[in-house]
């Protein structure tokens, strides 16, 4: 038997918080082979390829490299001992050509040798089969051709062992059918691919082995010939099926259209799109990372300026794309990453919460009545149940389940009919999930329009009454929350 | 976790992060005093002293105050100190040919114009606040060279003189009224709020203001009469600590610094708060430029130069933070008479004016050094370097552990 490239044995990793991410991990990975690693959110991949190149250190349990102890401690280790990381974000230095890019952070020579460089960057394209002008600058190319550039630089380290860290994510279908044919070129030369993806057709198509996590577990690990999609489904979602909330009872007969959105797009991230959301209703908005899902929220919000197309909320025709529009309207954005768009994280509670409506509680719109937004503060941290010491404290001492309670807070108490919530329980608790769940339930009940994005498509299925598949930025499927299934979700976002 | 809650009330507010540049203010003016009794000169706290050094920063303090709102919306402007110098060249031009009233105009209209371009270009076209200020700096100054064509000139009308020096006084009884009504008008609010604690931080400064006019009247009522810049420099510091404390305005402002994209998604207008900033600040300049050219009755072409840093000086030794988001134009303003202290002390002092540019930098570092150490995310840093087994702040592991959950 061949000594495997990479062995994990049994790695575990608790964090600090005493979250288990690795609950013992082994897989091995074979020289010239293409591993695929696959698993639902808050599987474990993120942790292992951390682990894996060097970021953070395992627990419990060893790695091994070419058969002995792996002896690095940072991501500089390992790409010494011949594993290279390409991240999903690269960092690239976008003011530099390609050239600059490629060799960033080489330092063989004391002496930059523009011409030996630009011949061996010639080598690496020619193996490759994917040429580029070595001259141009980084920011002026296309997504997959930077793609390409991340992939080249790892390659100057001449890696026994690759690492792509979802590279498909943003990268269009011909970009896409290159990076394949990169990827078995230099297969057949020898080079080993741990392949990270959403994309499962993807999985089938380019790897030769296959491993799936889930909850910190491998639950397959095996040959990729053979497999099926049903399988591979089967394997990702696994038990949790069964552990899917009830959907919702049959929705009370709904009222009139409070959000409708016709033909919005937005050049180069989604679209055209048409949805209607109902008063009284839930609607989920299933996509991948990658998807759009993001942009598309934003820009029924107002936050994107080159945007085209129509809102109208409650029948009234947005004018102009601006989130102030939106926010009149009756719009309420609770956004994606909190602590950057949503909050002021050195105000106090009670001024976080009152950001959007403030001249509502105020005196002639003008002076703030401290009094109307204490009150205000107190009556949020009953209803949502935010645990602090006192409503003085700046919301960046809160854990992540309150501060987005905090941010949920600041559209409760003002006129906002429709709510759009972008991963509204991402890195919160279990309790406070739940809470929030309970939250939106509450809000349709009251007759308000509510539209989410999640990456989680269990949590779609338990808040939502129905469920629109946004995929590569357009809608594809509509389903019924009660219709359909985790098994179904999976397989329409991931594209089988 | 045992972080201690943040320091409440009153001794929040006069503790010495909050407070410090005052205290700094009065350390500065006892030394001063001391030293030069000790020296056997004219006694420092002489109220034609005071009066001077008043006088003499109400200018810069003026534009400080305006400079101070700038940089709590995030922005930076370099180019106060020559719109100043254009407007009081266009005052001192138009005043004797159309009279006061449009040589008035004119000065502040000029002030106004190179705030809106200030703020279009940073805020509309999207250029860097820093470049955009900066070519407005050389280019006003370029118009006031070629107006004056390397002459100075003067004005024969002695209307803005007689303005800008006239002095008032206001009359002791008034001022011990008004002394009463500041220290007692947030001491009835006090006992009237339910968080009696924290509406006492809020109340320490008026209180102590109050107190110090009352002592004022009565012990040296001749400071009650000071010139028109004077004058205009507190009712303007006043307003404008008024807007930013007690209206959503202000509270606008604090935010677009603090986050700008969180107070864009809740709906507030960024551009048009950061816009109205510049704006402010460019007609704040020209009435600095009108006061400046009326005090002499004269300008020359390098009238104010390398004034815009004394301004941002004032305002970083207040402790207002170039980010943005955070900054009291009170403290500002204690920030500029710092600064004019120490140079009217040197020449008191008659120590050679050679060390004045020396110390006064040096005293600017100090300041912003310790303004950043006693933050809460300087002592993380000092502690993490001082304590060599914690190598990873807790935080970092905290979020870690958070993006690893997912």
């Amino acid at each position: 038997m061949v000594t495997p490239l990479l062995a994990a044995e049994d790695v575990r990793k608790v964090y600090a918080g005493g979250t288990q991410a690795l609950r013992g991990v082994s897989l091995a990975v074979e020289p010239g082979t293409v591993h695929g690693l696959i698993g639902a959110n808050g599987a474990g991949k993120s942790t292992l390829i951390k682990i894996v190149s060097g970021v953070e250190p395992a627990t419990g349990g060893t790695l091994r490299w070419r058969g002995e102890p792996a002896a690095w401690a940072s991501p500089a280790g390992a790409l010494a001992a011949g594993l290279a990381t390409v991240h999903q974000h690269t960092p690239l230095v976008g003011s530099l050509s390609v050239l600059d890019n490629v060799f960033l952070g080489t330092q063989t020579r004391l002496r930059w040798d523009a011409g030996a460089r630009e011949a061996e960057l010639a080598r690496l394209c020619e193996r490759v089969g994917y040429t580029l002008d070595a001259r141009q600058q980084v920011d002026t190319l296309s997504v997959g051709a930077r793609q390409m550039v991340a992939i080249l630089q790892a390659l100057t380290r001449d890696p026994a062992l690759l690492l792509l860290d979802e590279p498909t994510a943003a990268l269009s279908p011909t970009e896409r059918a290159v990076l394949f044919a990169a990827i078995r070129r230099l297969r057949e030369q020898g080079t080993a691919f741990i392949y990270v993806s959403h994309f499962l057709d993807e999985i089938l198509e380019l790897t030769d082995q296959l491993t799936v996590l889930r909850d910190g577990r491998v639950v397959t690990d095996r040959p990729t010939a053979g497999m099926s999609k049903q399988d591979l489904v089967t394997a990702i979602v696994g038990a949790r099926l069964a552990a899917v909330e009830e959907p919702p009872e049959p929705a009370a007969p709904q009222g009139e259209p409070l959000l409708e959105v016709v033909g919005l797009g937005s050049a180069g991230r989604f679209g055209p799109v048409d949805l209607t959301v109902r008063a009284g209703e839930v609607v989920g908005l299933a996509g991948l990372l990658g998807s759009g899902r993001t942009e598309l929220l934003e820009a029924i919000f107002g936050a994107d300026r080159s945007a085209t197309g129509v809102v109208r909320v409650a029948g009234r025709t947005l004018s102009g794309h601006s989130p102030r529009a939106g926010v009149r309207a009756g719009l309420a954005l609770v956004p994606e990453d909190r602590a950057r768009q949503g909050l002021l994280r050195d105000w106090s509670l009670t001024r976080n919460v009152s950001l959007p409506y403030l001249p509502g509680l105020s005196w002639r719109r003008l002076l703030p009545d401290r009094q109307r937004e204490e009150e205000l503060a107190d009556r949020a941290v009953a209803d949502l149940g935010i645990v602090t010491g006192s409503t003085e404290t700046p919301v960046g001492s809160l854990s992540g389940g309150n501060a987005q309670k905090v941010v949920f807070a600041k559209w409760l108490y003002g006129p906002a009919k429709v709510f759009l919530l972008d991963e509204p329980s991402a890195g919160v608790d279990v309790g406070a999930k739940a809470d929030i769940i309970g939250l939106i339930r509450r809000l349709a009940a009251a007759g308000q329009a509510v539209l989410i994005v999640a990456s989680e498509f269990e949590e779609l299925l338990g808040a939502c009454d129905r469920v629109l598949v946004l995929r590569r930025g357009r809608l594809t499927a509509q389903r019924r929350a009660a219709d359909t299934s985790l098994h179904e979700l999976t397989a329409l976002a991931s594209g089988l | 976790m045992t972080t201690p809650g943040p320091v409440r009330g009153w001794r929040r507010t006069l503790s010495l992060r909050s407070a410090g540049v005052v205290y700094a203010l009065v350390g500065l003016i006892a030394v001063l005093t001391i030293t030069s009794s000790l020296q056997g000169r004219p006694p420092y706290l002489a109220s034609v002293n005071l009066s001077n050094i008043l006088d003499q920063a109400s200018l810069i303090a003026i534009m400080a105050v305006f400079m101070t709102l700038v940089l709590i919306t995030g922005n930076f402007d370099l180019s106060v100190a020559s719109t100043a110098a254009l407007s009081g060249t266009v005052a001192l031009e138009l005043v004797d040919r159309y009279g006061v009233a449009v040589a008035v105009v004119g000065a502040l209209g000029t002030g106004l114009v190179v705030g809106v371009v200030n703020a279009v270009l940073v805020q509309k076209v999207g250029v860097n606040a820093f470049i955009v200020t900066l070519g407005t700096l050389t280019a006003v100054r370029g118009v006031v060279q070629v107006i004056l064509d390397g002459q100075s000139i003067a004005a024969v009308n002695p209307a803005l003189h007689g303005f800008a020096t006239a002095r008032f006084a206001l009359p002791v009884p008034v001022a011990i009224i008004v002394g009463l009504v500041i220290v007692g008008l947030p001491v009835f609010a006090v006992l009237r709020s339910p968080a009696r604690r924290r509406a006492m931080g809020a109340a320490a400064g008026p209180v102590v203001a109050g107190v110090l006019l009352v002592f004022v009247s009565v012990a040296q009522p001749k400071l009650l009469s000071q010139t028109t810049p004077v004058w205009l420099l507190l009712v303007l510091t006043v307003a404008t600590s008024a807007v930013l404390r007690y209206t959503v305005i202000g509270r606008n402002l604090y935010a677009v610094g603090g986050n700008a994209e969180a107070a864009r998604l809740s709906g507030i207008d960024v551009d048009r708060y950061k816009m109205g900033a510049f704006v402010l600040n460019g007609l704040v300049a020209g009435l600095a430029g009108l006061l400046y050219a009326g005090r002499f009755n004269s300008v020359d072409p390098t009238v104010l130069t390398g004034g815009e840093l004394t301004v941002i000086a004032a305002a970083v030794l207040g402790g207002t933070s170039l980010l943005g988001g955070s900054g009291y134009v009170a403290k500002s303003v204690a920030g500029a008479l710092i600064l004019f202290t120490l140079s009217n002390g040197f020449n008191v002092l008659n120590i050679g004016s050679n060390y004045q540019n020396v110390v006064q930098g040096g005293v600017l570092v100090a300041a912003a050094a310790l303004y950043t150490a006693t933050s809460s995310r300087g002592q993380a840093f000092l502690k993490a370097r001082f304590t060599k087994e914690s190598a990873e702040p807790e935080d970092t592991t905290k979020e870690s552990a958070v993006s690893g959950s997912r």
